[in-house]
C-alpha cells in the first residue's frame, strides 16, 4: 500500500486492496453465510424463503457496499467454491446410508427419472419459446434443473448464457422448493421419499438443502434425484439441440 | 440409522486428524471423477462422477468409515456457502437480456409447477402400483 498517501485515502482504497487476496471474498462469504442462517432463525424458517436467498442477497450487498467489481470478488471466492466439488461427493454418504430405502423404491424411480427430467426441461422450454425467447434465452433455461457445476457444462456445449443460466437455476431452485410444499399439501403426498425426490430432481443443489431440514431420508432420495438428473439432462440436451 | 442433520454440527465429535482423512478420501473421490470426465470425455462434472462411485464403492464394500462420515457431515452442513458466491453474480446482471425477462420468468414458474406436479404424482403412483406393500417409510 502506498505510504505516501494520507491515512483517509489508504483506508478508502483498503477493500480495493485486500480483495486482491482472496481471504476478504472468503470472509465476506462466511460471514454473509451466518448472517443469513441467524436471520432465518429469526424469521422462523420459513418454507417460502429458502435461506440461500438471503445468504445471496446479504453477499450481494456487502460487494455493492465495498464497492467491488463482482469478477474480483468472484475470483477470490473461488478458492471456497473449490469446496463444492468434495461437498458434492459427500452427498454419496446419506445416499449410501438410506440405500435400502431406493433399493425399496427401484423401478418407481428408473420409470419416473426419464419422464420427469424431460419435462422439466420441456415444460419449461415450450413455454418460453411461446412468450418469444431468444434462442441465446432457450439455452440458458434449458438446463435449470441440473445442479451447477453439470449445468455450467451443459450450457458451454449449447450455448447458453452463464450470468442467465445461474439466474434459471436460482429462481427454480427456490420455487422448486415453495411448489413441493403447496403440491405435497393439495396432493396429501407425505412419504419423504416421494418428497425429497421430487426436490432434487426439480430444485438441484438449493432443493437437497431443503430436503435435508425434513430429514436425512428425504435428503438421501433428493440426492439420488439431483444426480440421476444431472447424468440425464447432460445427455439429453446436447443432443436435443443439435436437432 | 445415522441422522445426518445439516444445520446442527453439535453430533459430531470427531477428532479433526479423523475429519481430514474423510475430506481426503472425498477429494481423492472428486479427482477420480474429474479423472473420468477427462479422459473418457463423459459430460458429468467430477463431483456427480465421484458421489456416484463413493455410492457404488459404499454398496461394495458395506460401507464408509467414521472419518469420511463426517466430513461429509461437515461439508454437507455448510453446502449453502458453497453455492451462494455463484448466485450473487446475477443481482449485477439484470440490465443484460431486457425484454426477455418476462419470458424467463413465466416459463420458470409455470415451467418448474408443472414438473414438480409431474414429479410427485408419477413417482407416488408407481410406488402404490409396483412396490405392491404400504409407504416403507418411517
Amino acid at each position: 500500500m502506498n505510504s505516501s498517501l494520507p491515512i483517509l485515502e489508504r483506508l478508502l482504497t483498503l477493500p480495493q486492496v485486500l480483495s486482491s487476496t482472496p481471504m476478504l471474498p472468503i470472509g465476506m462469504t462466511i460471514l454473509a453465510f451466518f448472517a443469513a442462517n441467524r436471520l432465518y432463525v429469526v424469521i422462523g424458517r420459513p418454507v417460502w424463503l429458502p435461506p440461500v436467498v438471503p445468504a445471496a442477497i446479504i453477499l450481494a450487498g456487502i460487494i455493492a457496499l465495498l464497492g467491488l467489481e463482482v469478477d474480483s470478488y468472484l475470483e477470490g471466492a473461488s478458492w471456497l467454491m473449490l469446496l463444492l466439488g468434495p461437498a458434492t461427493v459427500a452427498l454419496g454418504v446419506p445416499l449410501y446410508q438410506n440405500i435400502h430405502h431406493i433399493r425399496a423404491m427401484l423401478w418407481p424411480i428408473v420409470l419416473t427419472l426419464p419422464i420427469a427430467a424431460s419435462l422439466a426441461v420441456g415444460y419449461t422450454l415450450v413455454i418460453a419459446w411461446a412468450l418469444g425467447a431468444s434462442p441465446t434465452v432457450m439455452a440458458s433455461l434449458a438446463p435449470k434443473s441440473v445442479t451447477a457445476a453439470i449445468a455450467l457444462g451443459i450450457g458451454d456445449i449449447i450455448g447458453s448464457s452463464v450470468p442467465m443460466l445461474m439466474a434459471a437455476l436460482l429462481i427454480t431452485g427456490v420455487f422448486t422448493t415453495l411448489c413441493v410444499e403447496v403440491a405435497t399439501r393439495l396432493l396429501k403426498i407425505t412419504d419423504e421419499r416421494v418428497i425429497g425426490f421430487a426436490l432434487g430432481l426439480n430444485g438441484h443443489a438449493i432443493g437437497t438443502v431443503r430436503a435435508f431440514e425434513i430429514s436425512s431420508t428425504a435428503g438421501a432420495f433428493s440426492s439420488l434425484g439431483m444426480s440421476l438428473t444431472g447424468l440425464f439432462t447432460a445427455l439429453l440436451l446436447p443432443v436435443l439441440f443439435n436437432l | 440409522m445415522r441422522e445426518t442433520s445439516v444445520i446442527h454440527l453439535r453430533d459430531s465429535r470427531a477428532p479433526p486428524m479423523s475429519i481430514l482423512r474423510g475430506f481426503l478420501i472425498l477429494v481423492l473421490f472428486f479427482l477420480l471423477g474429474e479423472s473420468l470426465r477427462l479422459v473418457f470425455l463423459v459430460p458429468v462434472s467430477g463431483g456427480i462422477s465421484g458421489l456416484m462411485l463413493l455410492t457404488l464403492y459404499s454398496m461394495l464394500t458395506g460401507g464408509v468409515g467414521n472419518s469420511v462420515a463426517s466430513a461429509s457431515q461437515a461439508l454437507i452442513s455448510v453446502l449453502i456457502l458453497l453455492i451462494m458466491p455463484g448466485l450473487t453474480e446475477i443481482f449485477f446482471i439484470s440490465d443484460r437480456f431486457s425484454g426477455q425477462w418476462l419470458a424467463v420468468i413465466v416459463s420458470l414458474f409455470v415451467g418448474t409447477f408443472l414438473s414438480v406436479i409431474t414429479t410427485l404424482v408419477l413417482l407416488n403412483a408407481l410406488d402404490r402400483k409396483l412396490s405392491g406393500r404400504a409407504n416403507s417409510h418411517e
